[in-house]
């Protein structure tokens, strides 16, 4: 594979279930050696979306490629390139630690002890305990730790700090984001946790509804919407004839904006609608996200 | 040899700066107070990563834009350390800046009521000291 075969490439990736469409026509390229963060509302098609990378899904219709092969005629050994740590972290209950570890060990080629315990150091884990003994932030290190010591050229990430205390959480964004197998591959990060993404992303994907929204580094996303506040006497715009509206409130008689890709032009418009004063300032990336995919949610028909 | 300086700097989430800016602006600000003087080393790319819990390419690109701005340098090999003053600014600026203190100077010594030969003989010798200490 060349440096530069994307890690994950869908085409045309749809999949219904009944009459909803759990991917709608989903095409999506990422670029190997970045931690790439999926934010999306619950539904949006992530999980369906890993299911049919990992080759447990068949697509109603499109294609997907991991790592350059055909997402369902994925070899043993390409699975062993895919590290995949999900929300519960999953992993067998009954095992002591270490016997854990020598399972894994023996399955994957490319194992590094090193890698694991440096990992497993952030926690207080003990290679006697059982799985069952572990706290579910401790569960969610050995997780980490083993994905990690696998040295995956790609890694899934699904909601990974769920349910974790901050301690827990710090400790499991720091095992990640420092270890040399974080540097050297791909990194697939859900999460709704915005706080995370701002720490941990190089680029952020934001899917709805099955479909791609956006792409970009957080950043450049994040200079698309910006907060306005007007002086309006009237009643202001119709939401409807308003350009890039994401969200409109009034407020102690004051009317407030949040839009999308709308420049300095943007004043003008409102001064024509009766604007005395208009007021913009940047927003937070939580901010910027939170009112992308409330669009559609909270918008009032148009009259 | 120069050994890092520890960097007292804190980012937040949820802020509407992006973390990379915040550190430029938290760095230009400890340059400008003196805290971070010319010549100290800063955090490497990944130790300042680990000090905030970041992703190590939001420093590195703050680390960029600083360097580009002039207000670190990389020395070969060992890091990226504070420029001396003279290297931050643009002839422009520099320009600027020292028309601004001769004026400073001399509406100061032209209130004194000393004669300008006396004032350039003191001034002559005050610079002369300090190129002396610097050099």
């Amino acid at each position: 594979m060349s440096n530069h075969t994307p890690v994950i490439r869908t085409e045309g990736l749809s999949l219904r279930f009944g009459d909803k469409m759990a991917l709608d026509n989903l095409n999506l390229i990422m670029d190997p050696g970045a931690i790439h963060a999926i934010v999306g509302a619950n539904g949006a098609g992530k999980s369906t979306l890993f299911r049919i990378l990992l080759g447990f899904l068949q697509p109603t219709a499109g294609r997907a490629w991991v790592l350059g092969r055909a997402s369902d005629a994925l070899t043993p050994a390409d699975r062993g390139l895919i590290g995949f740590v999900n929300e519960e972290h999953t992993l067998p209950s009954w095992m002591r630690v270490e016997q854990l570890i020598a399972m894994q060990r023996q399955h994957y080629a490319n194992w590094d002890q090193a890698i694991y315990d440096e990992v497993i150091g952030h926690y207080d884990v003990r290679a006697r305990q059982r799985i069952s003994e572990l706290s579910r932030g401790e569960r969610a290190g050995v997780n980490l730790a083993v994905n990690l010591a696998q040295q995956p050229k790609l890694l899934i990430l699904d909601e990974p700090t769920l349910g974790l205390d901050v301690v827990a959480k710090r400790a499991f964004l720091e095992a990640l984001l420092y270890s040399n197998t974080t540097q050297s591959c791909t990194v697939v990060y859900c999460s709704h946790q915005m706080d995370e993404i701002e720490r941990v992303a190089d680029n952020l994907v934001i899917l709805e509804r099955g479909a791609l929204r956006h792409t970009s580094p957080p950043d450049d996303f994040r200079a698309r919407v910006r907060y306005w506040i007007a002086e309006m006497p009237f009643r202001g715009p119709d939401p409807s004839s308003i350009p890039g509206l994401l969200e409109v409130q009034r407020i102690d008689g004051l009317h407030h904006y949040l839009v999308l890709d709308q420049d300095d032009a943007f004043a003008l418009f409102l001064q024509q609608h009766g604007a005395r004063s208009t007021q913009s300032m940047p927003v937070s990336l939580d901010r910027a996200v939170n009112g992308f995919l409330a669009k559609g949610h909270r918008m009032p028909v148009a009259a | 040899m120069a050994r890092t300086n520890p960097l007292m700097i804190s980012v937040a989430t949820g802020d509407s700066r992006p973390i990379s800016k915040q550190i430029v602006d938290a760095i230009r600000m400890q340059v400008a107070r003196g805290e971070l003087e010319p010549g100290m080393q800063v955090p490497s790319v990944r130790g300042l990563a680990q000090q905030l819990s970041i992703n190590p390419n939001t420093v590195a690109k703050a680390y960029a834009e600083l360097t580009a701005e002039g207000w670190l340098q990389p020395r070969q090999g060992l890091g990226l350390y504070v420029t001396a003053p003279r290297a931050r600014f643009s002839s422009a600026e520099r320009e600027r800046r020292l028309a601004e203190a001769i004026d400073r100077f001399v509406n100061e010594v032209v209130a004194l009521g000393v004669p300008a030969s006396d004032a350039l003989a003191r001034l002559d010798d005050a610079l002369r000291a300090v190129s002396r200490l610097s050099a």
